[in-house]
């Protein structure tokens, strides 16, 4: 089957700058993939290269199989694009501009009105009157309404309201399950953790890992405080399986653990407990330990991914 | 009128190709209607042949300026016609590529299935368009004018003349567009393509009195739009094509250029 995207050694510099650096990506058809990294790694980066807005200093980039600079228009026939910060003509309407981009494609504009109509939507506004989260509703329409086969997302929730993201989420999980490939790129951990089946980390342009959702979930760290009925010791706990920065004040415990936390249970329980309090495994804290170069939380599994 | 981008482009400037044409008609029609003043005055031919170097180069033949194809030689198209035609094909073709990229719109565009290539003719077939425009009401008002005024002109030769002045903003409308192409800065494509047309307007009128510059007016596009008086004299066809080359050549510049390069976000 055709690869959705695959990248062989894809790099690109901006000059002298950094842009992303060796980046090797292959992704399914049908799968919901989400690249996570702080602002500046190079989402954007790969995402305008898919796209052809500019050019790799090396290596190269098929989308659903066709190469991002020969074959661009064919790709942007057939898949739907959407920036994080949506931004076209101000002085035409919502409706003028989804009718101007939907002639540029087939002219078929009964999606866009049904998902205008879903999203609450008023389309006789000018774009440039809009609000930052309906002017990401114009985006989202837009890229969605030709039903694309594959849509590629740059950090689609940047500054939507809670309601309105989980709104967006949903619809994600809708196209997932009719079939579409998505690729999302997003600095918000939990979003990703939501609607992704596969993740890769970027960190300054190379791409450290990639992990099914499950599998970094299982890795995540748990934060987790008990409270004793009397003072406990640090080295009580230091050497049970998964347990690391173990920070203790008279019977206050508090620690870090890594996969099950089923070994410091048990170690708890030589002591009285008053009171246990534990963080959901999120992949915040995978992303922190994928990050946190200078402590070495997350051994093996990771790099060797990279 | 949303189409596809040409149409698109046309809608955008739809209110500038209005005024520039309300300007074009006014030009006309306030040449035309002040020529009697210049013809019935006695001894003006005299006068200005007295009228220093410099400003006869500016002013044109003094035996023709007191007939009309002669006075519309030296007022319409020496300065006024090209100003208008120039400043309205400049900011069109700054716009046109730049423009766009400086306003963040042209990522959005360019995810559609549509390639570069084909939205930069669309743009550059706009502007000629919007030209088109101004040279109909130049036209119109110049006629009009001087059916009101009451004397005859010459259509074929006022037709030649606007044709030559169209031919020139589209050249420097497509300079200003390949600039702009080549390099996303609209500021610099508005400057590169105003000092065309201003070096340009200077090397074939006061600058070619300086025997030393002479010679460099035939780098000036003003040299080929109407160094031969052309609504006297009628189309100097070399002269024309060297316009429509220099904007072909512009042309392919700017599709080779923006085909090649990394478009800013």
């Amino acid at each position: 089957m055709t690869a959705a995207i695959s990248t062989a050694a894809l790099t690109k510099f901006y000059g002298e700058h950094r842009g992303v650096i060796d980046v090797d990506l292959e992704i399914n058809m049908g799968e919901v993939f989400g690249l996570l990294g702080p602002n500046g790694a190079g989402k954007t980066t790969c995402i305008r290269m898919f796209f052809d807005f500019i050019r790799p200093t090396s290596g190269t980039a098929t989308v659903l199989g066709l190469d991002s600079k020969s074959d661009s228009v064919e790709i942007r026939r057939r898949v739907g694009y959407l920036p994080g910060d949506f931004v076209t003509y101000e002085k035409l309407t919502a409706l003028e501009l989804l009718e101007y981009f939907a002639n540029l494609r087939d002219g078929n504009m009964t999606r866009a009105r049904v998902l205008a109509e879903r999203f609450n939507l008023d389309l006789s506004r000018r774009i440039g009157e809009l609000s930052r989260g309906n002017r990401q509703k114009v985006g989202l329409v837009q890229a969605f309404m030709s039903d694309p086969e594959f849509l590629i997302l740059d950090e689609p929730t940047t500054g939507l309201d809670p309601l309105l993201q989980q709104e967006f989420h949903k619809l994600v999980l809708e196209e997932a399950r009719a079939g579409k490939t998505l690729f999302v790129s997003s600095h918000v951990l939990s979003e990703v953790e939501i609607i992704c089946d596969r993740v890769g980390i970027i960190r300054d342009g190379l791409l450290v890992t990639v992990e099914e959702v499950s599998v970094l979930r299982e890795r995540a760290l748990t934060r987790v405080e008990i409270e004793f009925a009397d003072n406990v010791s640090a080295a009580d706990f230091e050497a049970v399986e998964g347990v690391t920065d173990v920070e203790v004040s008279n019977h206050l415990f508090v620690c870090n653990v890594t996969g099950s936390v089923n070994s410091l249970i048990k170690a708890a329980a030589n002591h009285t407990v008053n009171k246990i309090q534990s963080g959901q495994p999120g992949l915040e804290e995978v992303f922190l330990a994928y990050y946190d170069s200078a402590n070495d939380r997350v051994d093996g599994g990771g790099s060797d991914a990279a | 009128m949303l189409r596809n981008v040409y149409l698109k482009t046309l809608r955008d400037s739809r209110r500038s190709i209005l005024y520039y044409s309300i300007g074009s008609v006014a030009i006309g029609l306030y040449v035309t209607l002040f020529y009697p003043t210049i013809r019935d005055a006695t001894g003006f031919t005299e006068f200005l042949e007295q009228l220093p170097e410099a400003i006869k180069a500016l002013m044109g033949d003094a035996e023709t300026y007191t007939t009309a194809e002669g006075f519309l030689n030296a007022e319409i198209f020496s300065f006024m016609g090209p100003m208008v035609f120039g400043i309205f094909a400049i900011i069109a073709g700054m716009g046109a590529i730049a423009g766009e990229e400086e306003s963040h719109t042209l990522d959005q565009l360019l995810a559609n299935p549509i390639s570069r290539t084909s939205v930069l003719l669309q743009k550059a077939g706009a502007l000629m368009t919007g030209l088109v425009g101004l040279s109909i009401a130049l036209f119109v008002g110049l006629i009009v004018g001087s059916k009101i005024a009451g004397f005859s002109l010459s259509i074929t030769g006022t037709a030649q003349g606007i044709l030559s002045l169209y031919m020139l903003g589209i050249t420097l409308g497509l300079i200003a567009l390949a600039v702009g192409a080549a390099t996303g800065r609209k500021g610099l494509a508005g400057g590169v393509a105003a000092a065309v047309g201003v070096v340009g307007f200077l090397l074939d009128t006061f600058l070619s009195i300086v025997e030393l510059l002479d010679p460099a007016r035939f780098i000036s596009v003003f040299y080929y739009f109407n160094n031969s008086d052309v609504i006297i004299n009628g189309i100097n066809l070399v002269h024309f094509l060297t316009l429509v080359g220099i904007s072909a050549v512009a042309i392919a510049v700017s599709v080779w250029r923006f085909e090649k390069r990394d478009l800013s976000n």
